[in-house]
């Protein structure tokens, strides 16, 4: 293959990648009259930001980040707190009857369920516990959701450092906790930053659950809101590719930052990228 | 030294462990079994009610084929194509980390924002498709994508082509990037050809992360949900239904949670079988 044509088709597949998202960008930036225009005007239009002050001002828009960032963060921090734990423990521990190694295999197991299997029954409990609706029942749910694959992420990371490290603190009369947090922690910090944030983009992201289990403004998440506006008969294009472009913002910057670990997290572990 | 250490904290790593645990089990299993108890009855009655309606319900086969169409046409498609830019991106070429970067754009967003930018792609009225066709003298009137029978599947899977194929081609870099240079030398010096080193090395020593990658878009094309939903809703009509949405309407439409647990575990079921199959050949793979 000549070296032309090898360039030619790495372009032709980043346009095909970018060039849908870069649409909903125009459409969100032209007014109205411009939507309908033909041919479609990919860049000459005049730019304008009434969409998104109708979006995240006159509308929900802003409620509705607001909650995805509280959900996303919390539900993050809980599974990283009970993940790293396990996760220590199954990589530092040879457990009797192989029970670490079943354990992991377990956890990694729950995860693999499809969500709607779950979604329903959580459904119920959530009724059941009069949590429906409520930004409690995100978290809960997200936690449990990540945990598996937190556990999975370190105890991989944990394995890579040296166990002599931590033995020479228990040496020196360190506790276990102690040398955990003192020694073998900062040298895992990398792998937890790019955990924590794939536990991040899974949250903000997530969509089955949040439109089952939340029902108004009160607990809505930034993908439901969207989604019930995609969804209406009279649709506000403008206002929604708006609202996209919001949600879009974070993802991109984390992705960007945490490359390097990407196959990792999203082969659970299974490809060292 | 070591086993002195580990004795004195043997009951550390339970109390480690335990808090995951308690969460998993409250969260993952007792809502399995919740759900068993609820497939297991039909309004106050307990029975195998739910599980025979199956067989015979007509919308739960069509559901499953559809599940299967769907499945069957992204994997073969996301994986050809994914292979083929990771050969390529594989070479030598100025800006790789760059185009590399880039190209995870469409696997990063929100199922729910890829839905918007593609209605707004395959819009009838407005849509970049339709207005770029119209330029070029094509007739749009009946390609309403989303919108018709027949173009409607395709258009769901050309989203998720567009989507996941990115993903494909990441662990699919990955995994040549992790091949030696040893074998294509001796290749090289064997004076094998081009197609014989991809055919005799490369796809051997890639076939791990090939099963890999296999596996999971597999689980995740046959618990699809999100994307048809937010582009379709299963429409128009019943013809892009796959098992999820059906599952979800029979829950949340029609509040019929037993029959919706009993198909969830039909579901469950298929995933399970097909991924022990893919992990013996994987298992399989790395002993040979």
């Amino acid at each position: 293959m000549s070296r032309a044509l090898k360039y030619f088709l790495v372009v032709v597949a980043l346009v095909a990648a970018l060039a849908p998202v870069y649409w909903m960008f125009t459409i969100s930036l032209k007014s109205e009259v411009d939507h309908f225009a033909l041919p479609p005007p990919w860049f000459n239009f005049t730019p304008t930001l009434e969409h998104y002050f109708e979006a995240f001002v006159a509308r929900s828009f802003g409620q509705y980040l607001i909650t995805s960032a509280i959900v996303a963060v919390i539900s993050t921090l809980c599974a990283l707190v009970l993940g790293t734990l396990a996760a220590y423990a199954l990589a530092r521990f040879r457990l009797p009857y192989d029970l670490d190694r079943r354990l992991s295999l377990w956890i990694l197991s729950t995860r693999m369920f499809p969500a709607i299997v779950t979604a329903v029954p959580l459904f119920l409990m959530m009724r059941d516990l009069r949590l429906l609706d409520t930004k409690a029942s995100l978290i809960i749910v997200y936690t449990a959701f990540n945990l598996p694959f937190v556990v999975w992420m370190m105890r991989g990371f944990f394995d890579e450092v040296p166990r002599d490290l931590e033995e020479a603190a228990l040496v020196d009369g360190d506790s276990r906790l102690g040398a955990l947090v003192r020694v073998v922690l900062p040298l895992v910090a990398p792998g937890l930053a790019a955990t924590a944030v794939f536990c991040l983009i899974v949250s903000w992201n997530e969509f089955l659950f949040a439109l089952v289990l939340t029902q108004t403004d009160a607990s809505m998440t930034l993908p439901v809101g969207i989604a019930g506006r995609v969804t209406q008969y009279e649709i506000k294009w403008g206002v929604m590719s708006a609202a996209g472009a919001v949600a879009i913002v974070p993802i991109l910057v984390f992705a960007m930052a945490m490359q390097k670990y990407l196959v990792r997290g999203l082969s659970l572990g299974a490809v060292k990228g | 030294m070591r086993r002195k250490v580990l004795l004195r904290s043997s009951w550390l790593p339970y109390v480690l462990i335990a808090p995951a645990v308690a969460v998993l089990v409250a969260l993952s299993i007792y809502p399995l079994i919740y759900s068993i108890t609820v497939s297991l009855q039909v309004g106050e009655v307990w029975g195998l009610g739910n599980f025979t309606r199956l067989a015979s319900d007509g919308f739960f086969l069509t559901a499953m084929a559809h599940t299967f169409v769907y499945a069957v046409a992204a994997l073969t498609c996301e994986f050809l194509l994914g292979l083929g830019l990771a050969l390529l991106l594989n070479n030598q070429i100025r800006g790789r980390g760059f185009f590399r970067a880039t190209l995870l754009v469409p696997m990063m967003l929100p199922p729910v924002v890829a839905a918007v930018v593609w209605r707004l792609m395959l819009n009838p009225n407005f849509g970049a498709i339709n207005g770029t066709l119209k330029q070029i003298g094509i007739d749009t009137e009946s390609l309403t994508w989303t919108a018709s029978p027949g173009l409607a599947m395709l258009s769901v899977i050309a989203v998720d082509v567009w989507q996941w194929t990115p993903f494909v081609f990441l662990v699919l870099l990955a995994g040549l990037q992790a091949i030696p240079q040893e074998p294509y030398e001796a290749a090289l010096i064997d004076g094998s050809s081009r197609w014989q080193t991809f055919r005799h090395v490369t796809l051997p020593l890639l076939k791990p992360a090939i099963l890999i990658v296999l596996l999971l878009r597999t689980m995740d094309l046959l618990r699809v949900f999100d994307q048809i939903f937010l582009l379709t809703e299963g429409g128009p009509g019943f013809a892009t239904e796959t098992i999820s949405l059906y599952i979800y309407r029979t829950a949340f439409r029609f509040f019929d949670f037993g029959y919706a647990a009993a198909m969830s575990f039909v579901l469950l079921a298929l995933t399970n079988v097909i991924s022990v199959v893919y992990i013996r050949f994987l298992k399989h793979e790395s002993r040979a």
